[in-house]
């Protein structure tokens, strides 16, 4: 019972956020409930990307009927490749890449050959809400694929990673990028064993690696050296998060950007209630940001002053 | 103002005045309707029959009885006659029972019956005139020496001057004086008669005093006496042979003083049988008599307890919820663990309060294993989620029924149990259990499926305690102080016991 206690007293020291403290201080005090449709609808949320000017994944079409289902070929038809995702999903759930097909046989980013019916199924359970968060009827989104940018095909086993951006207020606060291993099976998942990366959030290098709760300096799989990971266009990945404090209003939000080698960073998908993983990437807690955002931040400002005031203060 | 009227701090103050309230109910029910803390508190009831008969000479007839005074401290429920042909009514002034009727013969036979409760806070407590002081009995001079005698050898005796005297009268063999004084072979009333003579000798005012002793299954027994004495300012009670002091327990008094317990005119070779039946009834049922004795049935019309008895089983059943609810609340919220659905555990520990947890724990575990083997088949025919999960609603049916028939023909309890499981979250438990088991893994799905156990089997503890679902129906007030409590919870942002293990990784580094 001491133990607890003593425990309990150090994180809090050490300005870790519980699951408690950020659903009763930071989502139900900052982000209204009215605002969530806004990023748990990813139709909704690529519309508002596209007013705001933040670079977003390119729609191919949108399926929100089952009888429109068969003819989903006919939408891809010119697309070599293209994604198929459930508007509503979470955390890459009912995500299918294809980056090969023809019209019987679409082979997936994992080399796993599909027949047309099991496509057909996939989206079927997408319609009916399989992915989505309350289980409720769904839209299938069809994107065009994103070209990966290769700065990260040493550090990952399979699969690319995107970057997680906490952001406050508007304020990136905390940043860290996730590494699929053998161990987690190509996902990246934290508790299942991928690498968290937690990133300096004024230079988007490298702070710390951790896998499985222990600090490591080289990916298990390709024995990348983790210290040299450097997001390039880390200002850009940067903006796309403080705009999309504007976009939403959410006060507290976690934005997934993915980067592209031609178009640069995109926006993937919209948070409102990131997790808390990016405290064990990075080593420190949220609170201590958060307070120091509003301790010494300036408010009223724009998201590009915003960005440059992260990139050029020393507090 | 704003930092006293913050969110927590009204909750904190709606909390205490909520315990406020539990408390003075609680002492409410408790004083004034005898309600207790511990379940299956019964209180005694005797019923005593007062058997009077007698035989009638063909004139017009009339009985008088005297019965105990209806008042609080007397603690009677109910009084009841039967008495063929007789009109009867109560003189309340003098406290006996008028039966009367017309010219009549033969054998006749009334009936009084008395259903009393055993109240000891006010046993005994009757407030009465300071009494005359008594007639001095008038003896010739041979018993005159007998009576100083008797008043000398009294003295060796312990007790004061009444229990000196009854003991004296009591012991064996029998004093000499003693012997001589009473008339040859007295019975207990001739005796108890000489002792109110030499007490007035003394000035001491003394009577008879008739009543019943309650004592289960006693049978057609004459009135039990005692003789009570005033000294110092009260009546005092004593036991004619023990000589001990005091309103025995379960002791009914009819009659005070030397007036007749029972009257009868017009008849003879009267007499009057008590036999005593003692039932045992529960706290909540005896509340409702308590609640008229002590006038505050117009409250108890406006609680639970009134309803009719299918309603109060459910409402039983119903109160004690919130304690699993906060049970949930701080498995999830305080602890931190995760589990199937918020509310499954607590709905599969009600199941198991029906079934028994051993029966439950297994049939469960059989009705959801095989529901998770045919849910597998049903995952390789890629069917639509609502038709999908709708096969497993039937399937769970459909295992049940099986189980249910099997168990009837087998005997097998535990088979049997399996109509007590709510079907729809059982076969969301199954689905929720196989699409964990496919995108997380088995290591995920065995978590998930431990901590709805934990929980659930927590939750049960609570709730299949007889003693908690008493106290929780008998005070439901309590449920108030859980709402507040619940309340506050959600107010709570300290860490989860999980996130310390989560976390902890976290100090080392520094």
């Amino acid at each position: 019972m001491f133990e607890v206690f003593k425990i309990s007293k150090k994180l809090k020291e050490l300005g870790i956020l519980g699951m408690n403290a950020r659903n009763y201080k930071f989502i139900s005090a900052l982000n209204k409930r009215c605002l969530y449709p806004l990023v748990d609808d990813k139709v909704q949320t690529k519309e508002l990307a596209l007013k705001a000017g933040i670079n977003t994944t390119s729609e191919i079409g949108l399926i929100e009927y089952q009888h429109q289902v068969k003819n989903f070929r006919d939408m891809v038809r010119g697309c070599p490749e293209f994604v198929i995702k459930p508007a509503h999903g979470s955390g890459g759930k009912g995500v299918l890449v294809i980056k090969k097909w023809d019209n019987e046989c679409f082979i997936t980013a994992s080399e796993k050959v599909l027949t047309y019916n099991q496509v057909y199924q996939h989206i079927s359970n997408i319609l009916s809400g399989l992915y989505s968060l309350g289980g409720q009827y769904d839209t299938a989104l069809i994107e065009e694929m994103v070209h990966f940018s290769n700065v990260f095909e040493k550090f990952s086993y399979q699969g690319v990673p995107d970057v997680r951006i906490i952001v406050y207020k508007g304020y990136p606060a905390m940043a860290m990028t996730r590494l699929a291993t053998s161990e987690s099976g190509g996902r990246a998942n934290l508790h299942q064993g991928a690498v968290g990366v937690g990133l300096d959030i004024k230079t988007g290098k490298t702070l710390t690696a951790v896998m499985c709760g222990k600090p490591i300096s080289q990916h298990p799989d390709t024995k990348a050296d983790l210290k040299t990971l450097c997001v390039p266009m880390w200002k850009e990945h940067l903006l796309i998060g403080a705009k999309a404090y504007e976009m939403t209003s959410l006060g507290y939000l976690g934005a997934d950007i993915v980067l592209d080698r031609e178009k640069g960073p995109m926006m993937l998908e919209l948070n409102a209630r990131p997790g808390l993983a990016i405290q064990i990437a990075n080593s420190a807690g949220l609170i201590k940001a958060i307070k120091n955002i509003e301790k010494y931040y300036p408010k009223n400002l724009s998201p590009e002053e915003r960005v440059d005031f992260i990139l050029n203060n020393d507090c | 103002m704003k930092k006293f009227f913050s969110v927590r701090k009204t909750l904190v103050y709606l909390l205490c005045l909520s315990v406020l309230f539990a408390a003075y109910s609680a002492y409410y029910k408790i004083k004034f309707w005898d309600f207790s803390i511990k379940p299956n508190k019964t209180t005694e009831i005797f019923i005593v029959d007062a058997h009077i008969s007698f035989k009638a000479i063909g004139e017009d007839v009339k009985v008088l009885l005297a019965t105990p005074s209806v008042s609080k401290e007397f603690k009677i429920l109910n009084e009841d006659v039967s008495a063929k042909n007789y009109e009867f009514t109560k003189d309340s002034n003098t406290n006996r029972m008028i039966f009367t009727s017309s010219k009549r013969k033969g054998k006749q036979d009334i009936y009084y019956r008395l259903t009393v409760y055993d109240n000891e806070e006010t046993r005994g407590k009757v407030r009465e005139k300071v009494p005359l002081p008594p007639e001095k009995p008038v003896y010739d001079e041979q018993q005159q020496q007998m009576a100083n005698d008797i008043l000398t050898a009294s003295q060796e005796m312990e007790g004061n001057l009444p229990q000196k005297l009854i003991a004296l009268f009591n012991q064996s063999p029998l004093n000499e004086s003693v012997e001589a004084f009473l008339p040859i072979q007295a019975n207990k009333r001739e005796r108890a008669l000489a002792v109110i003579d030499l007490l007035a000798l003394k000035d001491v005012p003394a009577r008879l005093v008739r009543g019943v002793k309650l004592i289960e299954g006693k049978k057609a027994s004459s009135a039990d006496l005692m003789l009570e004495a005033y000294e110092s300012g009260k009546w005092r009670l004593y036991d004619l042979q023990t000589a001990k002091e005091g309103l025995p327990k379960n002791f009914i008094l009819f009659q005070r003083g030397t007036k007749s317990l029972l009257d009868v005119e017009g008849g003879e070779d009267s007499s009057v049988r008590f036999s005593v039946l003692k039932s045992v009834t529960s706290s909540f049922k005896m509340a409702e008599h308590r609640s008229k004795l002590t006038s505050t049935d117009g409250l108890y019309k406006f609680s639970i307890y009134h309803l009719p008895l299918v309603e109060q089983n459910i409402l039983k059943w119903l109160m004690v919820f919130p304690l699993g609810i906060l049970v949930v609340v701080l498995m999830r919220n305080v602890v931190g663990v995760p589990t199937m659905g918020t509310f499954t555990p607590m709905l599969v520990a009600m199941s198991f309060v029906e079934t028994g947890l051993g029966a439950g724990l297994i049939c469960f575990g059989l009705i959801v294993a095989i529901g998770i083997a045919l849910r597998g088949l049903l995952s390789k025919l890629n069917l639509l989620l609502v038709p999908r999960i709708s096969s497993v609603v039937i399937f769970v049916i459909l295992i049940i029924e099986t189980l249910a028939v099997i168990g009837h023909n087998f005997d097998l309890k535990v088979s049997s149990s399996a109509v007590f499981f709510p079907i729809i979250i059982t076969a969301w438990i199954i689905e929720r259990i196989s699409i964990t088991w496919e995108e997380e893994g088995a290591k995920n799905a065995r978590k998930e499926i431990f901590w709805t156990m934990v929980t659930a089997l927590s939750t049960y503890f609570v709730i299949a305690s007889e003693y908690i679902r008493h106290f929780m129906f008998a005070f439901n007030e309590v449920n108030l102080v859980i709402l507040f409590i619940v309340m506050l919870l959600g107010t709570y942002t300290g860490y989860r016991l999980t996130e310390l293990k989560r976390f902890y990784p976290l100090l080392k580094g520094k």
